[in-house]
């Protein structure tokens, strides 16, 4: 007998829950107990629950009353049956649709691996010149890889350094259209904005440990897909808002001046949202950082496994000087970008 | 008045106090002063160690227990600079520098192994792989057939003392010479959803893994024959630093049950059944197997044990303690 026993007397659904088979569920603490201390006999009407103590009518307090009714722990088992049966066809569809990602992210890191360290150093501070034009931002980037060098963490950072710049491009390429195409109709922004959300909240393991089952653990599409999921929402959501913060009146010029809507996009609206797309790619890149760690749980390599390996071996120095190379890292891509992007943005003036 | 009535509230305190106080002296044997704290390790055989210890000194000696998640290095970093939590439970000290230190030191006492014979670790192929092709559960078959087991072999992931294990048996073996790939893990959880994927899939699976555990128990895994026991050799692979190294098979690892050496002295009685309680390999093998099969949480799981098996258990309190437990005893 149970709390919700009269509900389904009164609803006359008695035979419909005996058909349901006997309640087999396995004993609680709290069963265990009552039961022990003679408050619960079987068989015998329990004691009425006072009212204070009534338990909210779950499946598994229904399921005590009425055994047709599942138990709440065969939902989750049906969520992972139904999981598995789709996996197969879900497979076929997304293994191809994501293979480029793998196979870019594998040659960047070979690339990124083989060039020397004469080489690779020399080029990133010089990419930096031209695309920044400051001494500052420069120097910066010099001695930190030199200092990254220095301490043997030159393979972990220019690894991590390779997926970020991959991830970001991606996200990049991938983010600003889905931007654009949410700012023109309110529609797509309503349905879009939810799933952003989600993307950001979404515990990252709860979705990376079934795609394990569709690709292998050995496929860096892993963790590209882990980093870009996570990273590509702050780009889209500054694109749209970039856009839609174009004054009026500058569009109404516009459409004065007779540009057509393709004109229109990338001659007025996207050049003045460009401040907010900057700001936008800046956050997908420290996201992307953020990531770092969760990617080397699932297999990434890099600074993360460093992070990581000092968490398990409680070696605290490691674990602080990795996690400091990447918030070394952050900060040249920070500066970087930012410099790099404000000699394209026409509305900041040097 | 007013004086009056608090002198007397005042009188009535301290006497039900002192009454208490002796009252309570008298059973100072088994009750507990103070807060408990116990490690609950976030593996499933830790769930129901921790859970059958806490009900055990809940309901048998009337103790208030904390329990904390938490997991190996965590813990003994804890127990080394703060001296709680009191209760170390399953503590596998296997490539675990800091027991060592600690107990030199004195600051913790090894009661008992918490599960025996031990850890068994190994590398492991699927049951469906050995019955098909068995000279794969031989070393001379595996390096023979490296596509027959997926051309690759699972390593752990960086910080687990078993890569270092792994990486100097598969030196000595050439591994990556005979055609296998080493891929090393990031997490415990990649390398135990690789199994289950691979068994879904009926693909072969090569790889290091240990028990007891849920996915041995799930999924019918056969144990590759890596030899002997060779002490030496096991000792130099352990070491990231030592180069000279050889083929060695997993000794049983040990499970220790450890506590400070402060919380023995003050719970003499409470060690006394930590000390006794200890599984069998096949008992928690069977244990995290129901579990399994009935997608039962640890708690369930704790009073699944605590059910089936108390004629086991009510050899590990002290009598007084049996007694208050008698409800529980079928």
């Amino acid at each position: 007998m149970a709390v919700y026993d009269g509900l389904f007397r009164v609803t006359g659904l008695e035979s419909w829950c005996s058909s349901g088979g006997p309640n087999e569920g396995p004993l609680t603490m709290a069963e265990l107990i009552a039961r022990a201390n003679g408050t619960q006999v079987e068989g015998a009407p329990a004691p009425s629950v006072p009212l204070m103590e009534t338990p909210f009518p779950s499946l598994d307090t229904l399921n005590k009353s009425c055994s047709s009714i599942p138990r709440s722990r065969d939902m989750t088992q049906a969520v992972e049956e139904g999981f598995l049966a789709i996996k197969d066809p879900l497979k076929v569809i997304l293994d191809p649709l994501t293979q480029p990602l793998s196979w870019m992210l594998d040659w960047s890191l070979d690339g990124f691996q083989a060039t020397p360290w004469f080489i690779m150093i020399p080029l990133l501070v010089v990419i930096a010149w031209f695309s920044t034009r400051k001494i500052g931002v420069t120097v910066l980037v010099a001695l930190s890889f030199l200092f990254m060098a220095f301490i043997d963490f030159y393979d972990d950072a220019i690894s991590t350094l390779s997926i970020i710049f991959v991830c970001t491009i991606i996200s990049v390429l991938l983010g600003v259209p889905i931007g654009i195409a949410m700012s023109r109709s309110d529609t797509m922004q309503r349905m879009t904005i939810p799933v952003l959300d989600m993307l950001q909240t979404l515990p990252t393991f709860v979705y990376l440990i079934p795609l394990i089952f569709l690709f292998s653990v050995t496929e860096s599409k892993l963790y590209g897909i882990a980093i870009i999921l996570y990273a590509i929402v702050p780009v889209i959501r500054l694109t749209d808002l970039g856009i839609r913060l174009v004054d009026k009146d500058v569009i109404e010029a516009a459409d004065a001046f007779g540009m057509s809507n393709r004109q229109k996009l990338w001659g007025v609206q996207v050049p003045l949202a460009l401040p907010n797309i900057m700001a936008g790619i800046n956050q997908t890149i420290m996201m992307s950082l953020a990531m770092v760690v969760i990617a080397s749980l699932v297999s990434a390599p890099g600074l993360g496994v460093k992070v990581l390996a000092g968490i398990r071996n409680l070696e605290l120095g490691v674990g602080l000087v990795a996690g400091f190379s990447i918030v070394l890292l952050a900060v040249i891509l920070d500066r970087s970008t930012k410099a790099a992007l404000g000699r394209i943005d026409s509305s900041v003036r040097q | 008045m007013k004086k009056f009535l608090i002198t007397t509230a005042f009188a009535a305190a301290s006497v039900g106090a002192f009454g208490g106080a002796f009252g309570g002296a008298a059973a100072a044997q088994e009750a507990c002063e103070g807060e408990i704290v116990i490690t609950e390790m976030n593996w499933a055989s830790a769930a129901v160690v921790t859970g059958v210890a806490t009900f055990l000194m809940e309901q048998g000696y009337g103790c208030d227990v904390k329990v904390i998640p938490s997991s190996t290095t965590p813990a003994l970093a804890s127990v080394a600079e703060t001296g709680k939590p009191d209760i170390v439970t399953e503590l596998w000290i296997n490539g675990t520098p800091a027991y060592g230190k600690l107990s030199e030191a004195g600051t913790i006492t090894t009661l008992t192994d918490v599960l025996l014979p031990g850890g068994v670790e190994g590398w492991w192929i699927p049951t469906y792989l050995a019955e098909e092709y068995p000279e794969l559960t031989t070393i001379e078959g595996l390096l023979a057939n490296p596509e027959l087991v997926g051309g690759r072999f699972n390593q752990c992931p960086e910080g687990w003392g078993c890569k270092n294990t792994n990486a100097g048996i598969i030196r000595a073996l050439d591994l990556e010479g005979n055609g296998f790939e080493v891929f090393q893990h990031g997490s415990g959880e990649t390398m135990a959803t690789s199994i289950a994927s691979a068994y879904e899939n009926k693909e072969p699976w090569l790889g290091y893994y240990w028990g007891p555990t849920s996915i041995l128990g799930k999924y019918d895994m056969t144990q590759v024959d890596l030899g002997p026991y060779n002490e030496k050799n096991h000792m130099c692979n352990a070491d990231p630093d030592c180069l000279d190294v050889g083929m060695s098979s997993y000794p049983v690892g040990p499970v220790k049950t450890v506590v400070t050496t402060d919380f023995e002295g003050k719970y003499p009685a409470i060690a006394e059944m930590l000390t006794n309680l200890t599984f069998t390999n096949d008992q928690m093998n069977e244990v995290l197997a129901w579990q399994e099969s009935n997608n039962a949480s640890g708690e369930e799981t704790t009073v699944y044990f605590l059910t089936n098996y108390s004629d086991v258990w009510s050899d590990w309190v002290s009598d007084a303690a049996r007694e208050k437990l008698a409800g529980f005893i079928q």
